[in-house]
């Protein structure tokens, strides 16, 4: 992992081949020291007491060696996927809008749900930075950097899918207000025209927050690149064949590459603490306007529907419900994106532990009550509005299965997937065994992004799909470009997520070096830094470590 | 140049290594000792920094008692000399803006008690004391019950209740499965009791650590208070339905309890802030509640009393003002006519951006005086937001809707209500330390510092 | 750092000052180097050439250390106030061009029956404006008030300097500080437990 690694025993342990504190491995389910319930001990940030030189060489070791074998195989399953997935955005817009399933009361379907599932995956990556950030939450700097990176591809996503919807593409700049000859102007009071600006906007400023939080670590890259060049130890390119072998091309020396374009986005960056007074000081403030941003735009996606006066979508709570949907649903999408890294990549396991598993598995049953919350409410509302129509969507449009009355709901099983995977399943994580397991934590989270997805489906389908007259009630059935367009999303997203993981800090090193112990520049309070405190009542007495920070503790 | 090799040196595979069972670690109870005997020896949590005499204040806490039940005095006056209707509304809205702070503080304890909040411990005593002392607007709850009650008894319809009458339209015949007196009660009895025990429990469970030191009660309060904030979430929106949107039995917003929460959880934090600031420029808890917990006490206090308040009460407004759905929309009509458009512009530009462009500022949120100044103008407009939902429905339906009218009524109920509460406030700071002594975060919330 | 330095160093046409200080090779000297081991070690000698008076230092580390701007004595930076204004000016444009466009030049395209010049609608895009316009801000005034982007830096000829991005602490103090005398300067940076003290030479 660290050609630079001067110190051949820690270059071992870093690589995994020597046990020690390197090799905490730990099966699915167990402890790694870091899921303490006692309220006297934090748990600590990192395993395995590495140094700022280890955290460092781990992280970059990344994007700096050659791509593993999980990773070929998975951007090889990923890449063609999103190829064809655009090639059927292509013949989408060369064929039009009719190779959907739309139809004349169904006039929203596939595409919007998709927008709004992406959209909403997308804020758990700003949430986490931003939210987390103002509340002083420092696990988060475990997440932050691949949830943030998440976001971006996410709303990429989104993206795709009212830009195509509008059909016409080529007219898309008609959403900006762009003087123009037939001195038309947008009309500034559609939701729609709203959901532009906010979701460009939140585009935007993701995309900076996360450079941001990136350029000191871009210069890391540069300057590890830089000093091998400096050395004379750079390697020549290679990529591992699935038989074993590798195949090297000498003309090409990636630090080369590094060290210009790690070089040319980390804008000279130079670790001053001057800057860094700055840079702190810019970071808190885009997390502090990010925050309401998050809110904005899911406030703004749920506009669309709450604006108008459609039964099921005209309803005071969908703001907040939809932000508390998001970030159950972004949320989900991080740790389905995290568990299986943390197996896969070495040394992850130090950096992203168990405890910030449970925290997340936490923030997945908060949330997915909050949004549990918004289904009852809703559902009384409906009955206690006493609105007929409002009633007949969420009975006999949702909630009734077909199978007990005959005026039921066609998407019932819509309906109450969404409501099982989204309000029962996270009910698991009341039981610590089970919100400590990985396994567990990620089955959960593969269930509710399932469950967000079928969310969107019956916000727009199930409403729609029946309108005030008889007459006008149609069913919606995919085509196979909707399914083609969706599965091709997914794999756009995977693709931006792999290449993210193969070629940028995958962690935020600077930030995990900060709330390392021994960052702390007054240096003590170790023993609320440490989980490796000796069980109470099995190794009978406090190690020496303890009992002497104890003492110093005592004596100010 | 392109080759192939066997074994490159480049990549990592790591080695399985053991695994390690366990229930995780835990301090041993001496090292634990130890730490508890250093916060003891600390020279800041002696004396009188961190505990008041008992008679601290008594003057006082004797005059705001007079003061409170006098005010009150004075409503039931107004219900004789001018209106029962206005005089109840009056009285509801000032148990509800106690009852908000109570329910505010309830949720602000068990919400840093179950994410295991650091800088906030200092803060807590007093939340879980503001919340203990929720029988007190409960008392006025039950005294609005009981009018409603006797009032529908004797002549047939409610005082403030329109919902209680002898001639029920299709809306209410529709409604009459919730909105009815029987079930009203047992709603009530149920919201009463989860949240008397809530916060009893709570506010024991800490005090009976800070005289054992038993860190293990954290934990139980952890586990108490992580479902206890899914029943609060419930029973603070049925409540707010039963009490306040009811008030207009033909409205309805799914919004509403989020709304009542957001002022809720704003007045918990405006009373902390002016309670610490009182304490502070009275000469305690000096080097324990610093600038740098004022600072993020500031910050909240700006997230939830300008921002969050303005983003819910937005959201609800803009989505009926769009939609324009006539049963929704009366609700802002009556809010737009008869004078009570003055109160809405002042909410609107009180209550959202004069707040937020101060609180914005960190000289503001790091200085004592200012943030109690600010807090106290929020409490304020607590006191008017709750008047603007729930004055003007004493006048709805009937002939000519009157404006704000005698409003001499509205002032001395809410001034007697919260002098009261400030009363028994007084008492239960001087009953007992003024914050977690033996907390097992303690430490570390004592030398929190914001780097930025 | 001076104005004309930096403009010097983003226009090469403009004559930098003349330096001080040249070692034996005849370049400039563009000061000294010395790297610390722990965060609490930079810290402490970062109190320490703060009070002999320097201005023209500064402290090098992998990530920012808690408390070094006071250890420093840095002031606090001016970057809200201009994320404020920016992003209150980009809200005012926010509502200034819906309005204009609504209210003004296209009027007669009733939605809703709503009035034209109505507040609501335009609350959303005059948040989202305002906050668009204070990210950019924070970030290219972050960068501006930083000197930043810069191509290359003489700091970065040192090898050893290249570790501060990784887990190492360096203090450097410029040469054109009035304070700095190479002599002194390095005795200082020893007495603060300083190793490796380094002569960055600037290439020009």
């Amino acid at each position: 992992m660290s050609a630079l690694h001067p110190d051949q025993v820690t270059a071992e342990r870093l690589a995994g081949l020597r046990p020690g504190a390197a090799g905490r491995d730990v099966d699915m389910g167990l402890g790694d020291g870091t899921l303490t319930e006692d309220p006297a001990l934090e748990s600590p940030l990192v395993l395995g007491d590495r140094s700022f030189d280890e955290v460092t060489d781990i992280v970059c070791g990344y994007a700096e060696n050659p791509a593993p074998k999980w990773w070929l195989i998975a951007f090889g399953i990923a890449s063609p996927i999103a190829g064809l997935g655009t090639l059927f955005i292509l013949y989408m817009i060369i064929t039009g809008v009719g190779t959907w399933g739309l139809n004349n009361q169904v006039d929203w379907a596939w595409d919007i749900t998709n927008f709004v599932f992406w959209i909403g995956i997308g804020h758990a990556g700003t949430l986490i930075s931003a939210i987390l950030c103002l509340l002083k939450q420092k696990w988060r700097t475990a997440v932050n950097r691949s949830a943030e990176a998440m976001t971006i591809f996410a709303v990429i996503c989104a993206g795709i899918f009212p830009g195509i919807h509008v059909g016409r593409v080529w007219f898309a700049w008609f959403l900006f207000p762009i003087p123009n000859y037939n001195w038309i102007w947008p009309n500034f009071r559609s939701p729609l025209l709203w959901d532009v600006f906010a979701v460009s906007t939140y585009a935007t400023v993701s995309a900076l927050f996360w450079y941001m939080g990136m350029i000191p670590d871009l210069a890391t890259l540069r300057d590890r690149a830089d000093a091998r060049l400096r050395k004379g130890i750079s390697k020549p390119f290679s990529l591992e064949l699935p038989t074993g072998h590798f195949v090297v091309i000498d003309a090409i020396t990636p630090d080369k590459i590094r060290a210009f374009v790690y070089g040319l986005l980390s804008l000279g960056w130079r670790a001053s603490s001057r800057h860094w007074h700055r840079y702190e000081a810019a970071y808190l403030i885009l997390a502090g306007i990010s925050t309401p941003l998050v809110l904005s735009v899911h406030s703004i996606v749920s506009f669309d529907f709450a604006t108008s006066v459609l039964p099921g979508w005209h309803t005071t709570i969908f703001p907040p419900y939809f932000v508390a949907g998001a970030i159950f649903g972004g949320f989900a999408m991080v740790l389905l994106l995290l568990i299986p890294l943390r197996q896969v990549m070495p040394n992850f396991k130090d950096l992203l532990t168990l405890r910030h598993l449970e925290n997340m598995a936490k923030i997945i049953l908060l949330t997915g009550m909050m949004v549990g919350f918004a289904y009852g409410m809703e559902f009384f509302i409906a009955w206690y509005g006493a609105n007929e129509y409002e009633a007949f969507v969420f009975t006999n449009n949702r909630a009734l299965p077909t199978w007990i009355s005959d005026k039921g709901a066609p998407y019932w099983w819509a309906y109450w997937a969404m409501i099982s995977c989204n309000v029962l399943s996270p009910q698991v994580f009341w039981f610590r065994k089970l919100r400590q397991n990985p396994l567990v934590i990620w089955i959960v989270a593969l269930f509710v992004t399932i469950g967000m997805w079928f969310e969107r489906f019956v916000i727009i389908v199930t409403s729609l799909h029946r309108a005030f007259l008889p007459g006008e009630w149609h069913m919606f059935f995919p085509t196979l470009t909707d399914i083609g367009i969706f599965v091709g999303s997914i794999g756009i997203f995977a693709t931006l997520f792999l290449l993210f993981v193969k070629f940028l800090p995958t962690f935020a090193m600077a930030e995990l070096k900060a709330v390392m112990p021994a960052a702390d520049p007054h240096g003590h309070h170790g023993d609320h830094q440490t989980g490796h405190d000796p069980q109470h009542g099995i190794a009978g007495g406090a190690d020496q470590k303890h009992q002497g920070t104890a003492n110093a503790e005592g004596g100010h | 140049m392109i080759r192939i090799e066997k074994n490159y040196d480049g990549t990592v595979t790591p080695a399985p290594s053991p695994a390690k069972h366990g229930e995780g670690p835990v301090m041993t109870d001496d090292l634990y000792e130890k730490r508890l005997a250093a916060l003891a020896a600390n020279p800041a949590l002696q004396g009188e920094n961190v505990r008041l005499p008992e008679s601290a204040g008594a003057g006082i806490r004797g005059g705001l008692a007079v003061v409170g039940v006098g005010c009150l005095a004075l409503t039931a006056l107004g219900a004789v000399v001018h209106s029962p209707t206005h005089a109840l509304a009056s009285f509801e809205v000032a148990v509800f803006t106690v009852l908000a702070i109570c329910l505010g503080s309830l949720f602000f304890t068990m919400l840093f008690q179950a994410i295991n909040a650091y800088w906030p411990v200092t803060f807590r005593r007093q939340l879980e004391q503001a919340a203990g002392l929720i029988w007190l607007p409960l008392l006025g709850m039950v005294a609005v019950v009981l009018i409603e009650l006797f009032s529908s008894l004797f002549t047939g319809h409610g005082v403030l209740f329109q919902w209680l009458t002898e001639d029920p339209g299709y809306l209410l015949e529709k409604k009459s499965g919730y909105l009815n007196l029987g079930f009203l009660l047992v709603r009530f009895a149920i919201y009463a009791g989860i949240w008397l025990f809530l916060a009893r429990s709570i506010l024991s469970m800490s005090l009976e650590q800070d005289a054992t030191g038993n860190r293990m009660l954290t934990r139980a309060i952890r586990r108490r208070a992580s479902w206890g904030i899914l029943a609060f979430a419930l029973t603070v929106a049925f409540a707010s339905f039963d009490f306040l949107m009811s008030l207009d039995f033909r409205f309805f917003s799914t919004m509403w309890g989020v709304y009542f929460f957001a002022g809720a959880a704003m007045s918990a934090l405006a009373v902390t802030t002016i309670t610490f600031s009182v304490l502070r420029l009275t000469g305690r808890l000096t080097g324990i509640v610093t600038d740098e917990h004022y600072h993020d006490l500031g910050k909240l206090l700006f997230a939830f009393g300008a921002c969050f308040w303005a983003y819910i009460a937005f959201s609800q407004y803009f989505l009926i003002w769009y939609s324009n759905i006539p049963e929704e929309t009366a609700y802002y009509v009556y809010r737009q006519e008869g004078g009570w458009q003055v109160l809405s512009m002042i909410l609107v530009i009180g209550h959202f951006i004069i707040p937020f462009m101060i609180l914005i500022s960190r000289k503001v949120k790091r200085n004592v005086l200012l943030a109690a100044v600010m807090a106290a103008y929020l409490l304020i407009f607590q006191v008017l937001d709750l008047t603007w939902i729930i004055r003007p429905m004493a006048y709805v339906g009937v002939e000519n809707p009157a404006g704000p009218g005698s409003w001499w009524i509205d002032v001395v109920a809410s001034v007697g209500g919260l002098a009261l509460f400030a009363s028994f406030l007084m008492r239960a700071l001087a009953s007992a330390p003024l914050i977690p002594m033996k907390d097992p975060r303690l430490a570390t919330t004592l030398e929190h510092k914001n780097y930025v | 750092m001076s104005i004309v330095q930096t403009v010097a160093d983003y226009l090469p046409i403009v004559p930098k000052p003349r330096p001080k200080y040249v070692t034996e090779n005849g370049k400039r000297v563009h000061g000294l180097i010395a790297e610390y081991d722990t965060p609490a070690d930079v810290y402490h000698a970062a109190e320490k050439i703060r009070d002999a008076g320097y201005k023209k230092w500064d402290v090098h580390s992998p990530f920012p250390i808690h408390g070094i701007e006071e250890a420093m004595g840095v002031k606090r930076t001016i970057l809200p106030y201009i994320v404020f204004k920016v992003g209150l000016g980009g809200a005012f444009g926010g509502w200034l061009l819906q309005y204009w466009i609504t209210a003004v030049d296209y009027t007669g395209f009733t939605v809703q029956g709503k009035p034209y010049g109505a507040w609501e609608p335009f609350t959303m895009i005059i948040f989202e404006l305002g906050v668009l316009h204070a990210a950019f801000a924070a970030l290219i005034g972050m960068l501006m008030l930083n000197g930043l982007p810069r191509w290359n830096h003489p700091l970065f000829s040192s090898d050893r300097f290249l570790g501060t991005s990784q887990g190492k602490f360096m203090i450097g103090i410029e040469a054109t500080d009035k304070s700095f005398d190479p002599e002194a300067s390095r005795a200082l940076l020893e007495s603060t437990g300083g190793n490796d003290i380094e002569i960055i030479e600037d290439d020009d």
